[in-house]
């Protein structure tokens, strides 16, 4: 199992810098560039020639890639062309609002999903379940942008209970959390409720009715954990989405964000912003995937031996 | 009598794949139920359980009795007693019937701590006693293994420990070696014949091998298509058949004597439930069959001497 882990984490620096690369590609070789957002009208292309020279644009691609990964392995992730800032002092700025709301929102839609999943299986062919079920299609259709403004609209503007919008304190995470979650709910609920049903048609389920077991004991501690198994998948390719995924969500709710900070950097062509949120976002997802895949090993004894 | 099931009729929807199944059993036999593969033997022992509700079954009619109680009529809270408790199954495949993400020592704690009321310390206690008994090799260390750590006749073996465990009357043991390796599948069956007879038990033991129903069985009941058709002592039904196709299985036994391809397969094929032959089941396959054959279903008739058959023409050759 060290090994399996170990051998994974080797493995993640080749990929982050085929990773490095493409996300240095795409973002020089899109359209516009970030001089056009400094310009004020009128200048002259003296002065063009002046900023591209300063931030190092006028060298070939190869050069500025070099030179930005060169600086990048020494933890140095550069300055901001339109800002002015520290790349690394404006991630870190706007880090801890996108993990309070995207950890928020992952746990509360594996909680809820995986609740709404036992349930609707438990109660499978029946009413509740068809009900659950439905729910959860309608969960999983409604736009989370959608769902955020009627959210304040009612809760907010009509009850007056939370913030409308912004970032003070905790209350005002409430609706933002909802809105960013159901769709998440939508899909572990679905996913946990498959696998149960799957399982609990295997033999050795019918063995655990035979030994006298009460349904609750058998549904949560013997189906339930083999149906967690592919729930851990999906949750752990969404561990790069709490960094990235609530982009809307911070626009409805006018928070700041990662997501809102790459729209406007991808906006202006800050290429430095762009590329390190990026390559951040990019290893958060491969990151998320490898978590997975060790917490899925830990979890099957079979996987566990076949990957010591 | 221990167990007595009569006249019993499971349904699947319109389907009735279990018709007449009739037999019964005392404390310290063993049963054996034979048939062909799709005779209903599963759906039998599964009944009995209480348990067809979780694969869509019913029992539309007949009557499940053990031990003065009406199991039919239980409702599913005292139906989880019996089970496990009382009465316990042992299924046909070793692979697929333990959780594979639990250890199997735990397991097999599961039906004494449940039914005996043993605290997590007792169970273990006794569920390595129990291995031992199953002669497992070193019961401490296969306690804490998974199921895949263990081969097919070593699972089988947690399978029997894990019935055994809640002190059943009763074991319900749906082919218990079939899935198993050649090799290893006498000496299953020899170690569980062992403990029951030691223990007094009652056992049924389902098995298409009438070579095994030879060397175990106090009685037999013979099962083709969802009916029973021949039940005795098994000295009588080796020495006695009376049902044409219990005559026919026992003709299929390899003997010693016999060279390789003298064994002779019964002609025919065993009708699909949903398209069951008119009269006697057994009639398209049946080199004995009369007029009334075709028009009425035999029922079970059981002489003087515990012997019963459901033919028409059993007392006239
Ligand atoms: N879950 C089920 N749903 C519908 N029909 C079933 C089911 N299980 C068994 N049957 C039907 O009942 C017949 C007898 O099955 P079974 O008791 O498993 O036979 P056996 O154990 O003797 O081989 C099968 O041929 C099948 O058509
Ligand atoms: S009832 Fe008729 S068809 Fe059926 S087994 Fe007896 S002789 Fe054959
Ligand atoms: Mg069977």
């Amino acid at each position: 199992m060290f090994l399996f882990i170990l051998k994974r984490l080797i493995l993640l620096v080749p990929v982050f810098f085929v990773v490095s690369v493409v996300v240095f590609l795409i973002i020089h070789l899109v359209p516009g560039n970030p001089i056009d957002n400094l310009m004020r009208a009128g200048s002259s292309s003296a002065q063009r020639v002046q900023i591209a020279a300063k931030y190092g644009l006028d060298r070939s691609l190869a050069e500025q890639y070099f030179v930005w990964m060169s600086r990048l392995v020494t933890g140095d992730l550069g300055t901001s062309i339109i800002q002015g800032r520290p790349v690394g002092a404006l991630i870190a700025q706007n880090l801890p609002y996108s993990l309070q709301l995207g950890g928020a929102a992952l746990l509360f839609s594996a909680l809820t999903g995986i609740t709404a999943g036992v349930v609707a299986a438990s109660f499978h062919g029946t009413r509740l379940d068809d009900g659950i079920s439905g729910l959860i299609l309608l969960g999983s259709t409604v736009p989370s942008f959608w769902l955020g403004l009627l959210l304040i609209l009612i809760f907010a503007v009509w009850l007056g209970w939370v913030p409308i919008s912004g970032a003070r304190g905790w209350t005002s995470l409430i609706l933002p959390v909802i809105a960013a979650g159901v769709g998440g709910i939508a899909l572990v609920a679905r996913v946990t409720r498959i696998a149960m049903i799957e399982t609990a048609r295997q033999d050795f389920v019918m063995l655990l009715h035979a030994k006298g077991l009460s349904p609750l004991v058998i549904q949560l501690r013997h189906v339930l954990r083999h149906a967690l198994v592919p729930v851990v998948t999906i949750l752990a390719l969404r561990i790069g989405w709490i960094l990235g995924g609530t982009v809307t969500i911070e626009y409805v709710f006018a928070r700041p964000g990662l997501g809102s900070l790459l729209i406007r950097a991808l906006n202006q062509r800050d290429y430095p912003l762009v590329q390190a949120c990026l390559l951040m976002l990019a290893m958060a997802v491969i990151l998320g995937t490898l978590i997975g895949d060790i917490v899925q090993a830990a979890m099957d004894p079979r996987q566990r031996q076949a990957r010591s | 009598m221990l167990l007595t099931v009569e006249k019993l009729e499971i349904a699947f929807g319109v389907f009735s794949p279990v018709d007449d199944v009739t037999f019964s059993i005392d404390r310290g036999e063993i049963l054996g139920i034979v048939g062909e593969s799709g005779s209903g033997k599963s759906l039998t022992a599964t009944a009995i359980m209480g348990l067809l509700s979780r694969i869509g079954g019913q029992i539309v009619a007949g009557r499940i009795c053990f031990d003065g109680a009406e199991l039919v009529a239980l409702p599913e809270r005292q139906l989880r007693r019996y089970r496990g408790g009382r009465i316990a199954l042992i299924t046909q495949n070793p692979m697929t019937s333990l959780d594979a993400m639990m250890r199997v020592g735990p397991q097999i704690d599961q039906a004494a701590r449940l039914h005996l009321g043993l605290d997590r310390c007792a169970a273990r206690t006794r569920s390595l006693e129990l291995m031992a008994d199953l002669r497992i090799p070193d019961p401490a260390l296969v306690y804490g293994l998974y199921p895949h750590q263990l081969s097919g006749g070593m699972k089988q073996r947690i399978v029997i420990a894990m019935a055994l465990a809640g002190d059943p009357e009763l074991l319900v043991a749906d082919e218990p070696t079939t899935a198993l390796d050649v090799t290893v599948q006498a000496q299953i069956i020899q170690i569980l014949v062992e403990l029951v007879k030691r223990r007094g038990l009652a056992m049924i033991l389902i098995t298409h091998d009438m070579g095994v129903v030879a060397q175990t069985c106090d009685r037999v009941a013979v099962m083709y298509c969802g009916r029973v058709i021949e039940q005795a002592q098994v000295n009588a039904i080796f020495e006695d058949a009376r049902h044409p196709y219990t005559q026919a299985l026992i003709r299929c036994i390899p003997r010693r004597t016999m060279t390789r391809g003298s064994m002779q397969p019964i002609p025919g094929m065993v009708p699909n439930v949903a398209d069951q032959p008119i009269g006697c089941r057994y009639n398209p396959r049946c080199p004995r069959v009369a007029d009334n054959c075709l028009t009425e279903i035999p029922g079970l008739r059981i002489d003087t001497g515990d012997h019963g058959v459901a033919c028409h023409m059993a007392d006239v050759a």
